[in-house]
């Protein structure tokens, strides 16, 4: 079959230059080709940016807007764009909720341990299913997939149960192999991607220098499938960031619980839902997820779709 | 591309096969087994087994028993007591008899199609788009993809409904400015089929575009600029150049895309939940919200196994040929 | 093939046993003298008991209270873990199915069945008569918590619902004192309205999903939910008299919310903002609505809102769902002779009347309780204490919860305000539902 890379890039040719290549590009064929007719063009796709642009933040913007308005002014019937009179008292009591810190580390936890742990075995399991010939390949492939499509919350009370019996209810370690295990299958199927991807020569050339198995995948191969790393990372950092209902279920005792619960607190049948409260942990509980998106995004799209296409 | 030539290199692997370039069906006999000597042929077995024993253990040891709890009558009673009866294929039968869940199935379709067709719709025209955008406003477009791409689901929902709070939101009230639908300002999205749908469905799209836009746009930056100005020499229009060559260059990752949106629309839980749990009268009940409240609300656990195996049964089927393309091109790796 | 693991019920079992075949009355009458065992005094030194309490119900002093009796009598510490609400049933009961669960547990009063029906309990029965430590429960507590006459929780508080008026608004339309009859509501009702002409303004805001407001006037009109022949229920909205209520509820309903109301449930926009807004000179509340109502709009002063019970077409006040929780205790519990004490030290006249209704202002669990306080009660309290004595519970099966959970209630009488569906057409359609879900387990 030839699939096709979207991307072209090969993990020997890491994003950068691929950026480059298309702007570069970009510009040789504002160069060549018609001027003046390119630049009247522009407009439309510009006036188009613009209002999809818009369309597109204003969920965000409203959020933040949110946040920041004394309570009087986020129950208006006539919505105030800009707030009258600023506060960050709606953080304040966010942050100051006497759970916020335990959560905040918990969850700290969790997402590195479910970081680390999926790269860790995801790397080794999916350079073990492109570089080497072995029974039941594909039958691992066609189970990646079958995982992907159960729904999301089909396995919470068997693999409860599971954890109930084995002791792992309650622990850190427990709701960390919840998340790995999610995120798992695909991730070593991404990944694989990647390994195929990578000519034999690179590593035989590393063995006939002399390189153990183990110096040429650390040395050698881990490093080129590093858009497949970070797209497992993201992966596994979603899964345990974002997760309410495993850690909620899994958690008996409070002091375990994670972020996802704190800012489920928001919104009680008794003290009503506090709109200002709730949006100002909503920016809080973003926040990271933003900035590591915006830090790895060039990353992520290439890991995913590279190395998914390439199946 | 270049990459096709790959396979045949990564075939051979450190240990190098006797049977490069057999095709499909004979891996089997071909495994770890005869010539297997040394550290070698056990690489492999090293290097999957720590991922191997963890997928096992919570991924595949709970499908066995979801598969197992299907035939039983487990209740909200054996999670205290530990008893359940076998029954057969009595959960199957009573599934495929009640009419619920062929409306859960036939609106599970109808709005996955509609997610799924929205979201790459959007998703291509955003990613042509910002082929024809200068650096700067691409990177605002690219900025503003990547926030709604991040924001986690759970606080997206919560700003969704604070966006069509009736009463409150600024969309009732943006909506009601424009004169067009009549006074919106207490309309109760989530309490109305249609409306609620609409809530859902943006949500989704919103939150989906990114992936989808800056996935195909990476894959457009690829498309030979030497053939579409070739084209143009030949006097195409540049409807004709991006339906004939770009989309042609597009169609595996526009494939995979949509190959995926399906599985997680199919699949989408939580935005619904969260913004109008499935009503109103069960009119958003998807398939995944009927299995979450079959086994959490109803506690019928056996039942909601049930329906969750004859939802990955049904996903498995729409995208059986996908998934035999797969299969193939990894037997050909 | 059956598999069953059903652990020992320990030491408890043979008291359950006798307690089975004794035939309690379903009032306060403790069980038969053979089966009735006081709560054995232990000591706890050096263990830990854990209690879990929702958010919202006795506040922190009052645990703290009774806390710190538990501790002095039995030495134990005690584990406190508040829970949020929102898909609280899930929590639960996957929490009563570990090896080691909570040991007390705030269960809502129209959850609890569902729970004492499927044996995540502890039975109580043999206790009943020294946990209730002299007092008559409260029915709308009690009845829920006894499934098939066997007692598995106890009443720890209750809320009842009343109407929170504008007093400011009501006496500028001329209207001075609190209605007491149905009439006399409805017509200053109408004043209020021919004051207030702003097209947002309803005099007595009734969001069409409120269910608790609909079904007092279902119950006024003498219909029920459904009714229990043996172990077998009948849904009755298709009764005449719940007919009657239902077209009562819908005439009320339209004629004094917003058109806009018909289809909405009181959380979203939440009722007590549109009180706080001015939006509504009144709503159906339980009593921590005054609070949500100030929080709002801190410019409402206390003196300005008033209560009084719902006056209904039957002469009496409308009956009200008593909302409240019941203490119980895990079968799993490791703990029982310890969960036994703190439930009892929670129930006791003294911690009710000191802190759950003198410093929570909830209404204490014996009609004994609401006497005692009725001397002392602050006048805008008092209209919801009145209430309470006319109160109903939803049906004691623990398959109702699931009707809740779906909010097929909701739906009913929302179609019915909204006029989508004749009250006759509702009816049948929640009561085939409800035959069939009530019935699940026959």
């Amino acid at each position: 079959m030839t699939t096709t890379a979207p991307t072209g890039l090969g993990p020997t040719a890491p994003e950068g230059p691929a950026e480059k290549r298309a702007v570069v590009e970009a510009e040789t064929r504002d160069a060549l080709a018609r001027p003046k007719r390119r630049r009247r063009s522009r407009w439309i796709p510009n006036t188009l940016a613009v209002v999809f642009s818009v369309i597109w933040i204003f969920p965000v913007y409203w959020m933040v807007n949110t946040a920041f308005k004394p309570r009087p002014e986020v129950m208006t019937t006539t919505p105030m764009f800009v707030p009258a009179h600023p506060t960050i008292q709606n953080f304040v009591v966010a942050i100051t909720q006497s759970s916020f810190l335990t959560n905040l580390v918990n969850s700290a936890v969790v997402v590195v341990g479910a970081v680390v742990l999926s790269i860790a075995l995801g790397l080794f399991a999916s350079a073990a299913l492109s570089r080497f010939q072995f029974r039941g390949r594909r039958l691992i492939l066609v189970f990646v997939l079958v995982v992907q499509m159960l729904p999301s919350t089909a396995l919470l009370i068997p693999l409860f149960l599971l954890f109930n019996t084995a002791g792992l209810l309650d622990s850190y370690g427990g709701l960390i192999l919840a998340y790995v295990g999610s995120v798992l299958p695909f991730s070593i199927w991404v990944m694989r991607g990647f390994f195929i991807a990578i000519p034999l020569e690179v590593e035989e050339a590393a063995k006939l220098d002399g390189a153990s198995t183990w110096q040429v995948l650390t040395k050698v191969l881990f490093p080129l499938v590093m858009p497949g790393i970070i797209a497992t990372s993201v992966f596994a950092f979603i899964a345990a960031w974002n997760d309410y209902l495993v850690a909620y279920v899994f958690m008996k005792d409070q002091s375990h619980y994670t972020l996802p619960l704190w800012l489920a607190s928001f919104s009680t049948p008794t003290t009503g839902t506090d709109f200002g409260g709730q949006m100002a942990a909503s920016v809080l509980f973003s926040l990271p997820v933003v900035v590591f998106f915006m830090i790895i995004q060039r990353n992520l799209v290439t890991g995913m779709s590279a190395g998914a296409v390439k199946g | 591309m270049a990459l096709s030539t790959t396979p045949p290199l990564t075939r051979k692997g450190p240990r190098p096969s006797t049977t490069g370039g057999r095709g499909p069906g004979g891996s089997g006999p071909r495994g770890r087994g005869p010539k297997g000597r040394g550290r070698r042929s056990l690489a492999p077995l090293w290097m999957l087994s720590p991922a191997g024993i963890v997928i096992l253990a919570v991924t595949v040891a709970p499908i066995v028993y979801l598969v197992f709890t299907s035939f039983t009558d487990y209740g909200q009673r054996s999670l205290y007591t530990g008893a359940y009866d076998s029954v057969g294929l009595a959960q199957y039968i009573a599934l495929v008899t009640d009419p619920a869940f062929w409306w859960s199935l036939i609106r599970t379709v109808l709005f996955t199609a509609a997610m799924v067709g929205g979201s790459i719709l959007v998703g291509t025209g955003v990613s042509h788009l910002l082929t024809r955008l200068g650096g700067p406003l691409r990177t605002v477009v690219t900025v503003v993809l990547v926030f709604a791409w991040a924001m986690p689901n759970v606080a997206s929902s919560e700003v969704w409904k604070w966006l069509f709070q009736p009463g409150y939101g600024v969309v009732n009230w943006l909506l009601t400015q424009t004169h067009l639908f009549g006074d919106m300002t207490n309309t109760s999205w989530a309490n109305s089929p249609f409306l609620a749908y609409l809530e859902i469905w943006l949500l989704i799209v919103w939150q989906a575009v990114p992936f989808i836009a800056l996935t195909l746009y990476a894959a457009e930056t690829q498309v030979p600029t030497e053939l579409k100005e070739a084209a143009r020499l030949d006097g195409a229009g540049e409807w004709y150049v991006y339906r004939v060559i770009t989309l042609t260059f597009l169609k595996p990752t526009l494939l995979l895309v949509t190959i995926l949106s399906v599985i997680w629309d199919f699949n989408v839980f939580n935005q619904i939940w969260l913004i109008s749990q499935g009503g109103p009268d069960d009119a958003t009940s998807t398939l995944g919200v009927y299995s979450f409240t079959t086994a959490f609300v109803g506690f019928e656990i056996g039942k909601g196994a049930a329906i969750s195996v004859v939802t990955t049964l049904l996903l498995l089927v729409i995208t059986a040929f996908y998934i035999r393309n797969l299969v193939r091109s990894g037997e050909d790796l | 093939m059956r598999y069953t693991k059903i652990a020992s019920v320990g030491a408890l079992g043979l008291a359950a046993v006798i307690a089975l075949s004794a035939c309690s009355s379903g009032g306060t009458t403790a069980a038969a003298s053979g089966g009735v065992q006081t709560v054995p005094t232990t000591k706890g030194d050096g263990k830990t008991l854990t209690v879990w309490v929702m958010t919202g119900d006795y506040t922190d002093k009052t645990i703290a209270a009774i806390n710190k009796e538990f501790t002095a009598k039995t030495g134990a510490k005690v584990n406190v873990q508040t829970q949020q609400w929102a898909n609280i049933t899930t929590k639960i009961s996957t929490a009563l199915a570990t090896s080691t669960p909570p040991d007390v547990l705030d269960l809502g009063n129209t959850q609890v069945a569902s729970y004492a029906a499927n044996g995540a309990l502890l039975d109580l029965t043999p206790y009943k008569k020294d946990l209730a430590q002299g007092q008559t429960w409260l029915g709308g507590l009690e009845q829920p918590a006894t499934i098939d006459k066997k007692l598995y929780a106890l009443p720890g508080f209750a809320g009842a619902r009343a109407v929170i008026y504008n007093k400011a608004m009501w006496a500028k339309a001329g209207i001075t004192a609190a209605p007491t009859t149905f009439d006399e509501l409805t017509a200053d009702l109408d004043k209020v309205k021919a004051a207030n002409t702003a097209s947002d303004f309803s005099p007595f805001y009734m969001p069409g999903q409120f269910w608790y407001a609909g079904m007092q006037f279902v119950w006024d009109a003498g219909g029920q939910i459904a009714t229990a022949d043996g172990t077998k229920w009948s849904a009755g909205f298709g009764s005449a008299k719940a007919q009657q209520g239902l077209a009562d509820f819908k005439d009320f309903q339209n004629t004094y919310s917003t058109a806009a109301s018909q289809t909405l449930d009181t959380d979203a926009p939440q009722q007590e903002q549109i009180f706080a807004d001015g939006k509504t000179s009144a709503i159906l509340d339980n009593n921590w609505g005054l609070g949500l109502i100030q929080k709002a709009n801190p410019n409402l002063a206390t003196d300005d809102i008033g209560s009084f019970p719902m006056p209904g077409k039957s002469g009496s006040t409308q009956p009200t769902m008593l909302g409240g929780s019941d203490w119980g205790i895990a079968a799993k519990s490791k703990n029982t002779d310890l969960a036994l004490e703190w439930a009892k030290i929670a129930g006791s006249p003294s911690i009710q009347a000191k802190w759950v209704y003198g410093t929570d202002g909830w209404i204490p669990n014996s009609t004994e309780g609401i006497k005692a306080a009725d001397a002392t009660v602050d006048s805008f309290q008092k209209g919801f204490f009145q209430a309470a004595l006319n109160s109903k519970a939803t049906p004691a099966t623990g398959d109702w919860a699931s009707l809740e959970g779906d909010k097929s209630i909701n739906q009913l009488f929302s179609a019915v305000a909204s006029g989508s569906k004749t009250p006759k057409e509702a009816a049948a359609t929640f009561d085939s539902a409800a035959n069939t879900a009530l019935n699940a387990a026959n």
